[in-house]
């Protein structure tokens, strides 16, 4: 640990703890996945930085979407987001989540994965390389330093916006809404 | 009176420490096998903090209980095992240096009970979740605890009646007087050491928390604050069985110090092998508990009761 580290974790225990223990639920779609073994494993050691793979999303706090997002597994990844504990950060990792990739035209998968669910960042390029990930993680950790990964406080306060697309999509959703929307929030209102 | 006190308080936070740094040890040992840099030695400290300022999902009381009956469990276990020091006077084994406050009551009997709570407690808290990854963790949990318990009982029953007594504390007098119970006892020793890995839930026997297979088993609703509790439960758990290891066979210690020392030894030699085995089936599991360690330490009781009968 670096000396000039100790004021800060004196200072904010609960952030740095976020930043150096980023145990992260891998969503394997498409081919981002592949490039997520040798990150963790022997060649580079993620582990290093405290960031290892978890099974559950009870567990974890970093969300991985690794590749293209068709729309039967938006729903899963929804679902996982909301099961994660805040705080959490969501990152994109490859260019299909950014905006459709090399399935820009198709008509079954999503452009913008910001839609539906809030990103904290991007992992850009098609394959991005496993330094690209460790990049990634750094970027992450300013952004926890600097209080901007607020991907789950964005998620809370546009909930209302995040579920209508989210409905546009899908039609009816099958699971009750994670916070009281607008119309629940009137009723409640005495 | 006053020391008595103290020593309540220390030995759980000696546990807690050295437990949750063995915890890091193991991840930096295993990746240093693995030919990687590995993790901080403080990570497991990161983790716990970290999850602690998670927000905690409940599934109900018995979920929350559970988690609170395993750590206590853990934690009590703890007061029953002596931590170094050595009997000046047999009589009474609190008046000096033995680091064991509760060591005049119960001895390996309430020992064997008291580690039973872990498991316990994991699977009434991991039933109440109703998840299917966690019930399957859930029976093979007990399961492993079946099998290992068979050959574990054995192996306490040879050094209990070598010794002729159920006082840890006494057992580890005499074996400072008379030589380790390695040499004493050696095929519960040996017996003892195969079944290590399946006490503490380390490879090849880690198939209770198979993240691959079922989503890290029982823990796989637990998030939050509940699953820095089971972190730090788990440290405690791996210090009682290792602790009870050395007490039992390596002559306890002379001081605190010394007991560590030992201690790490046999955690070192357990991880390294852990980290070159695969993780073995439930099936497989059962079968290896109740052949090779059943089959030693049957041998080394028939042994010892005929040697002392003569």
């Amino acid at each position: 640990m670096d000396r000039n580290q100790i004021t800060k974790w004196l200072k904010s225990p609960a952030k740095m703890a976020h930043k150096y223990s980023l145990h992260a639920v891998y969503f394997c779609t498409g081919c981002g996945i592949i490039e997520i073994p040798p990150v963790i494993t022997t060649r580079w050691d993620a582990e290093r930085f405290g960031v290892l793979p978890v099974a559950t999303p009870r567990q974890g706090n970093l969300f991985m979407i690794t590749g293209y997002v068709s729309l039967k597994t938006l729903k899963a990844i929804i679902r996982t987001y909301e099961q994660m504990p805040d705080p959490k950060y969501t990152v994109g990792f490859g260019s299909c989540p950014i905006n459709g990739g090399m399935y820009w035209d198709s008509y079954n998968t999503i452009k913008h994965l910001d839609r539906y669910i809030p990103v904290d960042g991007w992992i850009a390029g098609c394959m991005p390389r496993p330094e690209a990930v460790f990049v990634g993680v750094t970027h992450l950790w300013t952004l926890i330093d600097k209080g901007k990964a607020d991907g789950y406080l964005r998620y809370k306060r546009y909930y209302a916006a995040y579920r209508r697309n989210q409905e546009m999509l899908f039609g009816e959703l099958q699971w009750p809404p994670l916070y009281p929307t607008e119309a629940e929030a009137e009723e409640a209102r005495p | 009176m006053v020391t008595r006190i103290i020593q309540l308080l220390l030995s759980p936070l000696i546990a807690l420490a050295v437990g949750v740094l063995f915890l890091g040890l193991s991840r930096k040992i295993i990746a240093r096998i693995h030919r990687r840099y590995g993790p901080p030695l403080y990570q497991p400290v990161i983790d716990v903090i970290r999850m602690m300022s998670q927000r905690s999902i409940s599934h109900g009381s018995l979920f929350e209980l559970g988690v609170v009956l395993a750590l206590a469990g853990s934690l009590v276990t703890v007061l029953f095992i002596p931590l170094g020091g050595t009997v000046i006077c047999r009589q009474n084994p609190l008046a000096h240096g033995v680091l064991c406050p509760l060591s005049s009551s119960g001895g390996l009997l309430v020992v064997m009970y008291l580690m039973l709570f872990g498991p316990l407690g994991l699977a009434l808290g991991a039933g109440d979740s109703a998840n299917p990854n966690a019930s399957i963790g859930v029976s093979r949990k007990l399961l492993l605890a079946l099998a290992y318990e068979v050959p574990f009982l054995l192996v306490i029953l040879a050094v209990m009646s070598h010794y002729r007594t159920i006082s840890i504390t006494e057992i580890v007098a005499r074996q400072q007087e008379s030589g380790w119970g390695v040499l004493s006892v050696p095929l519960s020793a040996v017996a003892a050491f195969l079944i290590l890995p399946a006490m503490l839930g380390i490879r090849p026997f880690d198939l209770v928390s198979a993240p691959q297979e079922i989503a890290s088993g029982p823990l796989a609703e637990y998030g939050g604050s509940y699953l820095a509790l089971l972190a730090v439960q788990k440290g405690v758990h791996l210090f009682v069985v290792i602790a009870l290891y050395v007490d039992l066979f390596l002559g306890g210690g002379v001081n605190l110090a010394t007991f560590l020392v030992k201690m790490l030894v046999v955690f070192v030699a357990a991880e390294m092998i852990a980290a070159v085995l695969p993780r073995i089936r439930i099936e497989s599991a059962v079968r290896f508990c109740w052949k090779w360690p059943t089959a030693l330490a049957l041998l080394q009781m028939a042994i010892t009761v005929l040697s002392k009968s003569v």
